[in-house]
Protein backbone atom coordinates (compact mmCIF):
# COMPACT_ATOMS: atom_id res chain seq x y z
CA UNK A 1 0.00 0.00 0.00
CA UNK A 2 1.35 3.39 -0.84
CA UNK A 3 1.75 5.94 1.83
CA UNK A 4 -0.18 8.63 0.30
CA UNK A 5 -1.82 8.91 -2.84
CA UNK A 6 -3.74 11.59 -4.29
CA UNK A 7 -6.15 11.33 -6.66
CA UNK A 8 -7.80 14.51 -8.99
CA UNK A 9 -7.43 17.05 -6.25
CA UNK A 10 -8.86 20.17 -6.70
CA UNK A 11 -9.11 23.14 -4.30
CA UNK A 12 -10.56 26.57 -5.03
CA UNK A 13 -10.37 29.50 -2.57
CA UNK A 14 -13.70 31.92 -2.61
CA UNK A 15 -12.25 34.95 -1.03
CA UNK A 16 -14.79 37.75 0.18
CA UNK A 17 -13.21 41.03 -0.86
CA UNK A 18 -14.59 44.52 0.09
CA UNK A 19 -16.75 45.40 3.23
CA UNK A 20 -19.82 46.90 1.42
CA UNK A 21 -19.66 45.41 -2.42
CA UNK A 22 -19.18 42.17 -1.62
CA UNK A 23 -17.59 40.22 -4.58
CA UNK A 24 -16.42 36.79 -4.74
CA UNK A 25 -13.43 35.78 -6.51
CA UNK A 26 -12.59 32.55 -7.05
CA UNK A 27 -9.00 31.25 -7.08
CA UNK A 28 -7.93 27.40 -8.13
CA UNK A 29 -5.11 26.80 -5.95
CA UNK A 30 -5.04 23.19 -6.65
CA UNK A 31 -5.91 21.96 -10.06
CA UNK A 32 -6.60 18.04 -10.36
CA UNK A 33 -3.31 16.72 -9.11
CA UNK A 34 -2.67 13.04 -8.67
CA UNK A 35 0.51 11.18 -7.13
CA UNK A 36 1.67 8.90 -4.86
CA UNK A 37 4.57 8.22 -2.50
CA UNK A 38 6.08 5.11 -1.52
CA UNK A 39 6.78 3.89 2.36
CA UNK A 40 10.08 5.30 3.40
CA UNK A 41 10.16 7.65 0.23
CA UNK A 42 10.81 11.18 0.52
CA UNK A 43 9.19 13.07 -2.16
CA UNK A 44 9.38 16.77 -2.73
CA UNK A 45 6.95 18.97 -4.54
CA UNK A 46 8.46 21.70 -5.72
CA UNK A 47 7.14 24.59 -7.35
CA UNK A 48 7.59 28.92 -7.05
CA UNK A 49 5.34 31.17 -4.99
CA UNK A 50 1.87 30.45 -5.16
CA UNK A 51 1.67 27.18 -7.07
CA UNK A 52 -0.55 25.28 -4.73
CA UNK A 53 2.02 23.21 -2.76
CA UNK A 54 0.66 24.50 0.99
CA UNK A 55 -2.44 24.28 -0.13
CA UNK A 56 -1.76 20.67 -0.91
CA UNK A 57 -0.27 19.90 2.36
CA UNK A 58 -3.48 21.31 4.49
CA UNK A 59 -5.74 18.96 2.39
CA UNK A 60 -3.10 15.45 3.03
CA UNK A 61 -3.14 16.79 7.23
CA UNK A 62 -6.30 17.25 7.73
CA UNK A 63 -7.36 20.83 8.01
CA UNK A 64 -8.87 22.02 4.69
CA UNK A 65 -11.46 20.02 2.73
CA UNK A 66 -10.97 19.64 -0.66
CA UNK A 67 -12.66 21.09 -3.20
CA UNK A 68 -13.10 17.88 -5.64
CA UNK A 69 -11.03 14.60 -5.78
CA UNK A 70 -9.69 13.17 -2.87
CA UNK A 71 -6.73 11.52 -1.12
CA UNK A 72 -5.67 8.63 1.35
CA UNK A 73 -3.25 8.30 3.82
CA UNK A 74 -1.98 4.59 4.85
CA UNK A 75 -5.38 3.83 3.13
CA UNK A 76 -7.74 6.72 5.29
CA UNK A 77 -9.51 9.13 3.53
CA UNK A 78 -8.23 12.85 4.67
CA UNK A 79 -11.37 13.64 4.88
CA UNK A 80 -14.11 10.75 6.07
CA UNK A 81 -11.66 9.12 8.29
CA UNK A 82 -9.70 12.43 9.37
CA UNK A 83 -9.54 10.66 12.53
CA UNK A 84 -7.70 7.52 12.03
CA UNK A 85 -5.34 9.32 9.43
CA UNK A 86 -4.11 12.32 12.36
CA UNK A 87 -2.11 9.77 14.65
CA UNK A 88 -0.58 9.16 11.71
CA UNK A 89 1.24 11.91 10.48
CA UNK A 90 3.06 14.74 11.66
CA UNK A 91 3.64 17.80 9.83
CA UNK A 92 4.92 21.33 9.73
CA UNK A 93 3.42 24.55 7.62
CA UNK A 94 6.59 26.86 7.07
CA UNK A 95 7.06 29.88 9.12
CA UNK A 96 7.42 31.15 12.76
CA UNK A 97 3.98 31.39 14.02
CA UNK A 98 2.48 28.42 15.22
CA UNK A 99 3.92 27.71 18.11
CA UNK A 100 2.80 28.99 22.07
CA UNK A 101 5.30 32.18 22.23
CA UNK A 102 4.70 32.43 26.33
CA UNK A 103 5.83 28.56 26.95
CA UNK A 104 9.29 27.02 27.10
CA UNK A 105 9.89 25.19 24.01
CA UNK A 106 9.84 22.08 25.92
CA UNK A 107 6.18 22.71 27.48
CA UNK A 108 4.80 23.18 24.26
CA UNK A 109 6.05 19.81 23.33
CA UNK A 110 4.27 18.67 26.48
CA UNK A 111 1.12 20.33 25.29
CA UNK A 112 1.03 19.10 22.08
CA UNK A 113 2.25 15.32 23.41
CA UNK A 114 -0.97 15.44 25.49
CA UNK A 115 -2.97 16.73 22.35
CA UNK A 116 -1.77 13.76 20.83
CA UNK A 117 -2.42 11.54 23.24
CA UNK A 118 1.37 10.27 23.86
CA UNK A 119 1.77 8.39 27.06
CA UNK A 120 3.20 10.11 29.57
CA UNK A 121 5.82 7.36 30.68
CA UNK A 122 6.92 7.77 26.74
CA UNK A 123 6.65 11.68 26.38
CA UNK A 124 9.06 11.82 29.52
CA UNK A 125 12.09 9.84 27.13
CA UNK A 126 11.12 11.11 23.85
CA UNK A 127 11.28 15.28 24.46
CA UNK A 128 14.41 15.01 25.49
CA UNK A 129 15.35 12.38 22.40
CA UNK A 130 13.51 14.88 19.93
CA UNK A 131 14.94 18.32 21.40
CA UNK A 132 18.73 16.85 20.73
CA UNK A 133 17.85 15.45 17.38
CA UNK A 134 16.87 19.15 16.44
CA UNK A 135 19.69 20.75 18.29
CA UNK A 136 17.94 22.09 21.08
CA UNK A 137 18.94 20.39 23.87
CA UNK A 138 20.17 23.34 25.56
CA UNK A 139 17.85 26.09 24.89
CA UNK A 140 14.48 23.44 26.04
CA UNK A 141 14.02 25.71 28.97
CA UNK A 142 13.73 29.05 27.61
CA UNK A 143 10.56 30.53 26.23
CA UNK A 144 10.32 30.48 22.42
CA UNK A 145 9.58 34.59 22.25
CA UNK A 146 12.89 34.44 22.56
CA UNK A 147 14.02 31.62 20.06
CA UNK A 148 15.56 32.65 16.59
CA UNK A 149 13.76 31.67 13.46
CA UNK A 150 15.54 28.20 12.71
CA UNK A 151 15.16 27.41 16.31
CA UNK A 152 11.44 27.82 16.43
CA UNK A 153 11.19 25.81 12.69
CA UNK A 154 13.49 22.80 14.03
CA UNK A 155 10.99 22.46 17.24
CA UNK A 156 8.10 22.98 14.84
CA UNK A 157 9.53 19.63 13.57
CA UNK A 158 10.07 18.32 17.19
CA UNK A 159 6.76 18.95 17.40
CA UNK A 160 5.72 17.26 14.53
CA UNK A 161 7.17 13.98 15.63
CA UNK A 162 6.25 13.79 19.30
CA UNK A 163 3.68 10.67 18.48
CA UNK A 164 6.34 8.79 16.49
CA UNK A 165 4.44 9.36 13.22
CA UNK A 166 5.17 7.02 9.90
CA UNK A 167 4.23 10.28 7.67
CA UNK A 168 5.58 13.68 7.40
CA UNK A 169 4.68 16.84 5.92
CA UNK A 170 7.38 19.19 5.46
CA UNK A 171 5.87 22.52 4.49
CA UNK A 172 9.00 24.41 3.02
CA UNK A 173 10.89 23.70 6.18
CA UNK A 174 13.90 26.08 4.96
CA UNK A 175 12.04 28.95 4.22
CA UNK A 176 12.94 32.02 5.38
CA UNK A 177 16.60 30.35 7.10
CA UNK A 178 20.00 31.94 6.49
CA UNK A 179 22.26 29.63 4.71
CA UNK A 180 23.49 27.86 8.37
CA UNK A 181 19.78 27.54 9.67
CA UNK A 182 18.78 25.98 6.33
CA UNK A 183 21.59 23.82 6.39
CA UNK A 184 21.00 22.49 9.77
CA UNK A 185 17.32 21.81 8.63
CA UNK A 186 18.59 19.58 5.70
CA UNK A 187 20.42 17.93 8.03
CA UNK A 188 17.36 17.01 10.45
CA UNK A 189 15.57 16.07 7.11
CA UNK A 190 18.24 13.54 6.08
CA UNK A 191 18.27 12.10 9.58
CA UNK A 192 14.58 11.57 9.13
CA UNK A 193 15.03 9.83 5.94
CA UNK A 194 17.65 7.42 7.47
CA UNK A 195 14.53 6.67 10.49
CA UNK A 196 12.60 5.36 7.43
CA UNK A 197 9.95 8.06 7.47
CA UNK A 198 8.06 9.00 4.86
CA UNK A 199 8.56 12.46 3.98
CA UNK A 200 6.85 15.17 1.57
CA UNK A 201 8.34 17.88 1.57
CA UNK A 202 7.62 21.09 -0.53
CA UNK A 203 10.53 23.58 -1.46
CA UNK A 204 10.45 26.50 -4.21
CA UNK A 205 14.70 26.05 -4.26
CA UNK A 206 15.49 23.37 -6.93
CA UNK A 207 18.61 22.80 -5.25
CA UNK A 208 17.06 21.36 -2.12
CA UNK A 209 14.59 19.19 -3.80
CA UNK A 210 17.44 17.58 -5.84
CA UNK A 211 19.97 17.38 -2.89
CA UNK A 212 17.02 16.01 -0.89
CA UNK A 213 14.38 14.14 -2.75
CA UNK A 214 14.30 10.75 -4.61
CA UNK A 215 11.08 11.96 -6.87
CA UNK A 216 10.36 15.42 -7.77
CA UNK A 217 6.76 16.79 -8.71
CA UNK A 218 7.05 20.38 -10.41
CA UNK A 219 3.87 22.26 -9.65
CA UNK A 220 2.59 25.71 -11.18
CA UNK A 221 -0.76 27.24 -11.08
CA UNK A 222 -1.65 24.61 -9.71
CA UNK A 223 -1.16 21.72 -11.94
CA UNK A 224 1.63 19.08 -11.74
CA UNK A 225 4.05 19.65 -14.80
CA UNK A 226 6.47 16.94 -14.55
CA UNK A 227 6.72 14.28 -11.92
CA UNK A 228 10.41 12.59 -11.98
CA UNK A 229 13.46 11.46 -10.55
CA UNK A 230 15.90 14.05 -10.24
CA UNK A 231 17.92 12.79 -12.85
CA UNK A 232 15.22 11.92 -15.16
CA UNK A 233 14.00 15.92 -14.67
CA UNK A 234 17.38 16.56 -15.90
CA UNK A 235 16.58 15.18 -19.55
CA UNK A 236 14.12 17.93 -20.54
CA UNK A 237 17.21 19.77 -21.20
CA UNK A 238 19.52 17.60 -21.92
CA UNK A 239 20.46 18.46 -25.24
CA UNK A 240 20.37 22.02 -24.43
CA UNK A 241 22.60 24.49 -23.94
CA UNK A 242 22.61 27.57 -21.41
CA UNK A 243 23.57 30.55 -22.62
CA UNK A 244 24.13 33.39 -19.99
CA UNK A 245 24.38 37.11 -21.20
CA UNK A 246 24.74 39.93 -18.85
CA UNK A 247 22.83 43.19 -20.32
CA UNK A 248 22.39 46.75 -18.73
CA UNK A 249 19.11 47.92 -19.33
CA UNK A 250 17.63 45.87 -21.73
CA UNK A 251 14.16 47.04 -22.85
CA UNK A 252 11.12 44.71 -23.37
CA UNK A 253 10.81 44.83 -26.82
CA UNK A 254 14.03 43.75 -27.52
CA UNK A 255 12.84 40.30 -24.96
CA UNK A 256 9.99 40.03 -26.37
CA UNK A 257 11.97 39.90 -30.13
CA UNK A 258 14.28 37.03 -28.45
CA UNK A 259 11.93 35.22 -27.38
CA UNK A 260 9.85 34.91 -30.88
CA UNK A 261 13.10 33.28 -32.46
CA UNK A 262 12.81 29.88 -33.34
CA UNK A 263 16.18 28.87 -31.97
CA UNK A 264 15.41 30.03 -28.46
CA UNK A 265 13.93 27.50 -26.11
CA UNK A 266 13.50 29.38 -23.23
CA UNK A 267 13.87 32.34 -22.14
CA UNK A 268 14.43 34.18 -18.45
CA UNK A 269 15.53 36.84 -17.39
CA UNK A 270 17.08 37.90 -13.87
CA UNK A 271 17.32 41.36 -12.20
CA UNK A 272 20.41 41.52 -10.16
CA UNK A 273 21.02 45.28 -9.24
CA UNK A 274 21.06 47.59 -12.68
CA UNK A 275 22.43 44.41 -14.78
CA UNK A 276 19.82 41.77 -15.84
CA UNK A 277 21.07 38.19 -16.94
CA UNK A 278 19.41 36.83 -20.19
CA UNK A 279 19.50 33.08 -19.21
CA UNK A 280 18.59 31.20 -22.88
CA UNK A 281 17.93 27.65 -23.30
CA UNK A 282 19.26 26.92 -26.89
CA UNK A 283 19.91 23.41 -28.67
CA UNK A 284 22.52 25.45 -31.21
CA UNK A 285 25.14 26.18 -28.16
CA UNK A 286 27.69 29.00 -28.56
CA UNK A 287 26.93 29.09 -32.73
CA UNK A 288 23.73 31.02 -31.06
CA UNK A 289 25.72 33.53 -29.66
CA UNK A 290 26.32 35.80 -33.30
CA UNK A 291 22.69 35.52 -33.26
CA UNK A 292 21.85 36.92 -29.87
CA UNK A 293 24.39 39.63 -29.69
CA UNK A 294 22.95 40.71 -33.33
CA UNK A 295 19.34 41.51 -31.77
CA UNK A 296 21.16 43.18 -28.68
CA UNK A 297 22.94 45.43 -31.03
CA UNK A 298 23.40 48.90 -29.46
CA UNK A 299 22.99 48.05 -26.25
CA UNK A 300 25.51 47.55 -23.08
CA UNK A 301 26.58 43.89 -23.27
CA UNK A 302 28.67 42.22 -20.28
CA UNK A 303 29.96 38.94 -19.56
CA UNK A 304 28.86 35.88 -21.64
CA UNK A 305 28.94 32.25 -20.98
CA UNK A 306 28.32 28.93 -22.43
CA UNK A 307 27.64 26.20 -19.54
CA UNK A 308 26.00 22.72 -19.09
CA UNK A 309 22.34 22.53 -18.29
CA UNK A 310 21.53 21.81 -14.53
CA UNK A 311 18.23 20.97 -12.50
CA UNK A 312 17.76 24.88 -11.94
CA UNK A 313 17.69 25.27 -15.48
CA UNK A 314 15.33 22.15 -15.92
CA UNK A 315 13.12 24.13 -13.24
CA UNK A 316 13.19 27.06 -15.76
CA UNK A 317 12.09 25.34 -18.29
CA UNK A 318 9.06 23.60 -16.89
CA UNK A 319 7.81 26.61 -14.82
CA UNK A 320 8.59 29.01 -17.25
CA UNK A 321 11.13 31.45 -15.45
CA UNK A 322 11.91 31.50 -12.03
CA UNK A 323 8.57 31.72 -10.81
CA UNK A 324 9.08 34.96 -9.08
CA UNK B 1 -11.26 2.67 27.03
CA UNK B 2 -10.19 3.43 30.34
CA UNK B 3 -6.55 4.03 29.25
CA UNK B 4 -8.11 6.53 26.97
CA UNK B 5 -10.25 7.97 29.09
CA UNK B 6 -7.10 8.80 31.73
CA UNK B 7 -5.74 10.46 28.73
CA UNK B 8 -8.02 13.03 28.31
CA UNK B 9 -8.23 13.58 32.01
CA UNK B 10 -4.56 14.62 31.47
CA UNK B 11 -5.38 16.64 28.47
CA UNK B 12 -7.46 18.27 30.37
CA UNK B 13 -5.29 19.27 33.38
CA UNK B 14 -2.38 19.51 31.37
CA UNK B 15 -4.61 21.92 28.39
CA UNK B 16 -5.36 24.09 31.82
CA UNK B 17 -2.25 24.50 33.05
CA UNK B 18 -0.08 24.81 30.01
CA UNK B 19 -2.89 27.24 28.17
CA UNK B 20 -3.41 29.06 30.93
CA UNK B 21 -0.18 30.39 31.04
CA UNK B 22 0.82 30.47 27.36
CA UNK B 23 -2.84 32.38 26.18
CA UNK B 24 -3.44 34.47 29.57
CA UNK B 25 -2.20 37.77 28.55
CA UNK B 26 -2.40 39.26 31.60
CA UNK B 27 -0.34 36.82 32.92
CA UNK B 28 2.58 39.18 34.21
CA UNK B 29 2.72 39.85 38.21
CA UNK B 30 1.96 43.24 38.27
CA UNK B 31 -0.76 43.26 35.79
CA UNK B 32 -2.05 39.82 37.65
CA UNK B 33 -2.11 41.63 40.93
CA UNK B 34 -3.84 44.92 39.46
CA UNK B 35 -6.69 42.73 38.40
CA UNK B 36 -7.20 41.16 41.75
CA UNK B 37 -6.74 43.73 43.64
CA UNK B 38 -6.70 46.78 42.31
CA UNK B 39 -9.55 46.09 40.00
CA UNK B 40 -12.23 44.80 42.44
CA UNK B 41 -11.13 47.22 45.14
CA UNK B 42 -11.70 50.12 43.11
CA UNK B 43 -15.17 48.72 41.41
CA UNK B 44 -16.28 48.58 45.24
CA UNK B 45 -15.25 51.70 45.73
CA UNK B 46 -16.83 53.58 43.46
CA UNK B 47 -20.10 51.58 43.86
CA UNK B 48 -20.26 51.57 47.50
CA UNK B 49 -19.82 54.85 48.11
CA UNK B 50 -22.48 56.43 45.09
CA UNK B 51 -24.70 53.59 46.16
CA UNK B 52 -24.60 54.27 49.82
CA UNK B 53 -24.48 58.10 48.95
CA UNK B 54 -27.73 57.56 46.91
CA UNK B 55 -29.73 55.04 49.35
CA UNK B 56 -28.26 55.21 52.73
CA UNK B 57 -25.26 53.91 54.70
CA UNK B 58 -27.16 50.11 55.39
CA UNK B 59 -26.66 49.30 51.79
CA UNK B 60 -22.65 48.84 51.63
CA UNK B 61 -23.35 45.60 52.16
CA UNK B 62 -25.48 45.22 49.06
CA UNK B 63 -22.72 46.21 46.46
CA UNK B 64 -19.37 44.80 48.41
CA UNK B 65 -20.92 41.63 47.72
CA UNK B 66 -22.39 42.36 44.46
CA UNK B 67 -19.22 43.35 43.22
CA UNK B 68 -17.11 40.56 44.94
CA UNK B 69 -19.02 38.29 42.95
CA UNK B 70 -18.73 40.65 39.82
CA UNK B 71 -14.80 39.66 40.49
CA UNK B 72 -16.00 35.49 39.14
CA UNK B 73 -16.54 37.24 35.43
CA UNK B 74 -13.15 39.08 35.36
CA UNK B 75 -11.19 35.47 34.98
CA UNK B 76 -14.47 33.98 33.76
CA UNK B 77 -15.01 36.50 30.72
CA UNK B 78 -11.86 38.22 30.23
CA UNK B 79 -9.56 34.76 31.11
CA UNK B 80 -11.48 31.94 29.47
CA UNK B 81 -12.33 34.31 25.93
CA UNK B 82 -8.25 34.88 26.00
CA UNK B 83 -7.66 31.22 26.92
CA UNK B 84 -9.63 30.39 23.62
CA UNK B 85 -9.08 33.17 21.20
CA UNK B 86 -5.32 33.36 22.00
CA UNK B 87 -4.45 30.46 19.61
CA UNK B 88 -5.74 32.94 16.72
CA UNK B 89 -2.83 35.00 17.60
CA UNK B 90 -0.03 32.08 18.35
CA UNK B 91 -1.31 30.90 14.56
CA UNK B 92 -1.80 27.30 16.66
CA UNK B 93 -4.98 26.86 15.33
CA UNK B 94 -3.98 24.85 12.51
CA UNK B 95 -1.88 22.25 14.18
CA UNK B 96 -4.54 21.89 17.08
CA UNK B 97 -7.14 20.90 15.26
CA UNK B 98 -4.64 18.43 13.41
CA UNK B 99 -4.21 16.68 16.37
CA UNK B 100 -6.58 13.93 17.23
CA UNK B 101 -6.99 15.75 20.83
CA UNK B 102 -10.82 15.46 22.52
CA UNK B 103 -11.92 18.69 21.42
CA UNK B 104 -14.13 18.50 24.52
CA UNK B 105 -11.21 18.41 27.04
CA UNK B 106 -9.52 20.38 25.22
CA UNK B 107 -12.16 23.19 25.22
CA UNK B 108 -13.14 22.91 28.71
CA UNK B 109 -9.82 22.64 29.97
CA UNK B 110 -8.81 25.68 29.15
CA UNK B 111 -11.32 27.77 31.56
CA UNK B 112 -10.19 25.12 34.59
CA UNK B 113 -7.72 27.58 35.86
CA UNK B 114 -9.79 30.42 35.52
CA UNK B 115 -12.85 28.90 37.45
CA UNK B 116 -10.11 28.53 40.27
CA UNK B 117 -8.63 31.97 39.73
CA UNK B 118 -11.87 33.66 39.83
CA UNK B 119 -12.90 31.81 43.29
CA UNK B 120 -9.84 33.42 44.86
CA UNK B 121 -10.68 37.09 43.43
CA UNK B 122 -14.38 36.57 44.67
CA UNK B 123 -12.92 35.29 48.21
CA UNK B 124 -10.38 38.37 48.03
CA UNK B 125 -12.84 40.50 47.14
CA UNK B 126 -15.03 39.72 50.07
CA UNK B 127 -11.26 39.77 52.18
CA UNK B 128 -11.28 43.48 50.90
CA UNK B 129 -14.75 43.85 52.44
CA UNK B 130 -14.47 42.63 54.98
CA UNK B 131 -11.20 44.06 56.36
CA UNK B 132 -11.68 47.58 54.80
CA UNK B 133 -14.83 48.43 54.31
CA UNK B 134 -16.65 46.64 57.34
CA UNK B 135 -18.78 43.31 56.18
CA UNK B 136 -20.23 42.09 58.40
CA UNK B 137 -19.64 38.10 57.78
CA UNK B 138 -20.71 36.90 61.77
CA UNK B 139 -24.14 35.35 60.06
CA UNK B 140 -22.39 33.52 57.44
CA UNK B 141 -21.87 30.05 56.99
CA UNK B 142 -18.46 29.99 54.79
CA UNK B 143 -18.86 26.28 53.27
CA UNK B 144 -22.29 27.55 51.83
CA UNK B 145 -20.90 30.62 50.76
CA UNK B 146 -18.05 28.51 48.84
CA UNK B 147 -20.15 26.66 47.15
CA UNK B 148 -22.18 29.36 45.78
CA UNK B 149 -19.10 31.27 44.65
CA UNK B 150 -17.75 27.34 43.51
CA UNK B 151 -21.43 27.41 41.65
CA UNK B 152 -20.70 31.20 40.40
CA UNK B 153 -17.54 31.01 39.18
CA UNK B 154 -18.39 28.34 36.97
CA UNK B 155 -21.21 28.97 35.46
CA UNK B 156 -19.67 32.59 34.45
CA UNK B 157 -16.56 30.57 33.19
CA UNK B 158 -19.66 28.78 31.13
CA UNK B 159 -20.48 31.83 29.66
CA UNK B 160 -17.15 32.79 29.15
CA UNK B 161 -16.41 29.55 26.89
CA UNK B 162 -19.10 30.65 24.80
CA UNK B 163 -17.38 34.42 24.32
CA UNK B 164 -14.52 32.30 23.33
CA UNK B 165 -16.12 30.23 21.02
CA UNK B 166 -17.18 33.33 19.58
CA UNK B 167 -14.28 35.39 19.61
CA UNK B 168 -12.60 32.93 17.13
CA UNK B 169 -15.01 33.68 14.50
CA UNK B 170 -14.80 37.93 15.04
CA UNK B 171 -11.90 39.86 15.05
CA UNK B 172 -13.86 42.64 17.62
CA UNK B 173 -13.19 40.68 20.66
CA UNK B 174 -12.05 42.91 23.38
CA UNK B 175 -14.83 44.63 22.43
CA UNK B 176 -17.47 42.74 22.85
CA UNK B 177 -15.84 41.38 26.36
CA UNK B 178 -15.77 45.00 28.02
CA UNK B 179 -19.11 45.42 26.50
CA UNK B 180 -20.34 41.83 28.21
CA UNK B 181 -18.43 42.96 31.47
CA UNK B 182 -20.22 46.39 31.72
CA UNK B 183 -23.33 44.56 31.02
CA UNK B 184 -23.07 42.16 33.68
CA UNK B 185 -22.52 44.66 35.95
CA UNK B 186 -25.92 45.88 35.45
CA UNK B 187 -27.77 43.32 34.85
CA UNK B 188 -26.15 40.66 36.98
CA UNK B 189 -27.63 43.16 40.08
CA UNK B 190 -23.95 43.66 41.49
CA UNK B 191 -24.84 47.44 41.74
CA UNK B 192 -28.95 48.00 41.47
CA UNK B 193 -31.71 46.23 42.85
CA UNK B 194 -32.93 44.14 39.75
CA UNK B 195 -37.00 44.59 40.96
CA UNK B 196 -36.25 47.82 39.74
CA UNK B 197 -35.59 47.02 35.75
CA UNK B 198 -38.39 46.78 33.42
CA UNK B 199 -39.50 43.37 32.90
CA UNK B 200 -37.85 42.47 29.52
CA UNK B 201 -34.72 43.30 31.21
CA UNK B 202 -35.23 41.23 34.24
CA UNK B 203 -35.57 38.28 31.92
CA UNK B 204 -32.33 39.15 30.29
CA UNK B 205 -30.74 39.11 33.97
CA UNK B 206 -32.30 35.72 34.84
CA UNK B 207 -30.85 34.17 31.57
CA UNK B 208 -27.48 34.87 32.27
CA UNK B 209 -24.68 33.68 34.90
CA UNK B 210 -23.58 35.75 37.67
CA UNK B 211 -27.45 37.01 38.61
CA UNK B 212 -28.34 34.09 41.00
CA UNK B 213 -25.08 33.83 42.44
CA UNK B 214 -25.56 37.52 43.68
CA UNK B 215 -28.33 37.12 45.01
CA UNK B 216 -27.73 33.76 47.07
CA UNK B 217 -24.15 35.31 48.26
CA UNK B 218 -25.78 38.03 49.46
CA UNK B 219 -28.95 35.55 51.70
CA UNK B 220 -26.12 33.78 52.80
CA UNK B 221 -23.75 36.08 54.60
CA UNK B 222 -27.54 38.08 55.67
CA UNK B 223 -27.73 34.34 57.19
CA UNK B 224 -30.17 32.52 55.40
CA UNK B 225 -29.85 28.64 55.44
CA UNK B 226 -28.90 26.90 52.45
CA UNK B 227 -31.64 25.61 51.60
CA UNK B 228 -33.21 28.84 50.39
CA UNK B 229 -30.98 29.12 48.06
CA UNK B 230 -30.68 25.68 46.62
CA UNK B 231 -33.18 26.14 44.13
CA UNK B 232 -31.50 28.95 42.77
CA UNK B 233 -28.02 27.55 42.76
CA UNK B 234 -29.02 24.30 41.27
CA UNK B 235 -30.67 26.89 38.41
CA UNK B 236 -27.20 28.96 38.34
CA UNK B 237 -25.54 25.29 37.89
CA UNK B 238 -27.84 24.21 34.88
CA UNK B 239 -27.45 27.90 33.27
CA UNK B 240 -23.76 27.56 33.45
CA UNK B 241 -23.71 24.22 31.84
CA UNK B 242 -26.15 25.34 29.08
CA UNK B 243 -23.18 28.04 27.56
CA UNK B 244 -20.80 25.72 27.73
CA UNK B 245 -22.50 23.48 25.69
CA UNK B 246 -23.73 25.99 23.32
CA UNK B 247 -20.10 27.46 23.29
CA UNK B 248 -18.88 23.66 22.40
CA UNK B 249 -21.08 23.77 19.27
CA UNK B 250 -20.35 27.06 18.34
CA UNK B 251 -16.32 26.08 18.56
CA UNK B 252 -16.89 22.58 16.93
CA UNK B 253 -19.28 24.55 13.89
CA UNK B 254 -15.97 26.98 13.84
CA UNK B 255 -13.29 24.07 13.30
CA UNK B 256 -16.04 22.80 10.76
CA UNK B 257 -16.31 25.97 8.65
CA UNK B 258 -12.73 27.21 8.71
CA UNK B 259 -11.69 23.88 7.34
CA UNK B 260 -14.24 24.48 4.16
CA UNK B 261 -13.51 27.82 3.95
CA UNK B 262 -9.45 27.61 4.87
CA UNK B 263 -9.68 30.58 6.59
CA UNK B 264 -7.98 28.73 10.20
CA UNK B 265 -4.80 30.94 10.00
CA UNK B 266 -6.97 34.06 9.57
CA UNK B 267 -5.78 36.75 12.39
N1 LIG C 1 -6.95 30.92 2.58
C1 LIG C 1 -6.85 31.35 1.31
N2 LIG C 1 -7.82 32.11 0.77
C2 LIG C 1 -7.71 32.53 -0.50
N3 LIG C 1 -6.71 32.24 -1.33
C3 LIG C 1 -5.71 31.50 -0.86
C4 LIG C 1 -5.71 31.01 0.48
N4 LIG C 1 -4.59 30.29 0.68
C5 LIG C 1 -3.91 30.32 -0.48
N5 LIG C 1 -4.58 31.05 -1.42
C6 LIG C 1 -4.16 31.26 -2.81
O1 LIG C 1 -4.04 29.99 -3.43
C7 LIG C 1 -2.90 29.94 -4.26
C8 LIG C 1 -1.97 28.84 -3.81
O2 LIG C 1 -1.45 29.17 -2.54
P1 LIG C 1 -0.50 28.22 -1.70
O3 LIG C 1 -1.09 26.86 -1.67
O4 LIG C 1 -0.23 28.88 -0.42
O5 LIG C 1 0.82 28.20 -2.62
P2 LIG C 1 2.33 27.88 -2.23
O6 LIG C 1 2.35 27.22 -0.91
O7 LIG C 1 2.81 27.01 -3.33
O8 LIG C 1 3.07 29.18 -2.22
C9 LIG C 1 -2.28 31.32 -4.21
O9 LIG C 1 -2.76 32.06 -5.29
C10 LIG C 1 -2.79 31.89 -2.92
O10 LIG C 1 -2.88 33.28 -2.99
MG1 LIG D 1 3.40 27.82 0.81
Amino acid sequence: MNAIEVDNLRRIYRPVMGIFRRKVKEIVAVDDISFYVKPGELFGILGPNGAGKTTTVKILVTILIPTSGSARIQGFDVVREAEKVRPRIGFILGGERGLYWRLSGVDNLRYFASLYHVDPGISKSRIPYLMELVGLEDRGKEKVEGYSRGMKQRLHIARALLHDPDILFLDEPSIGLDPIGAREVREVVRNLQAEKKTILLTTHYMFEADALCQRIAVINHGKIVALDTPEALKEVVKDLHIIEVEVFGIPSEVIERLQAKGFIENLAVENVEQRQVLLIQTARGSEAVPDILAILNGLRVGKISVREPTLEDAYVRLVGNKGE
Amino acid sequence: MFHSLLLNIRLFFRGAVLSYIALFRWFTPPAYLASKVIAPLSYMLFFVVLGTFATGKESASFYIIGNSVQMAAMSGIYGVTMSIGGDRWDGTLPYLFATPANRLALFVGRAAIHVLDGILGVFLGLFWGITLLGLDVSKTDPLVLSVVILITTFSTSGFGLLLGALSLLTRNIMFVNNTVFFLLLIFSGANLNLSLLPEWMQTISWSLPLTRGIASARKIISGSAFIEIAPLMGTEFLIGVLYILLGFLLFRWFEFKAKRKGTLEVM
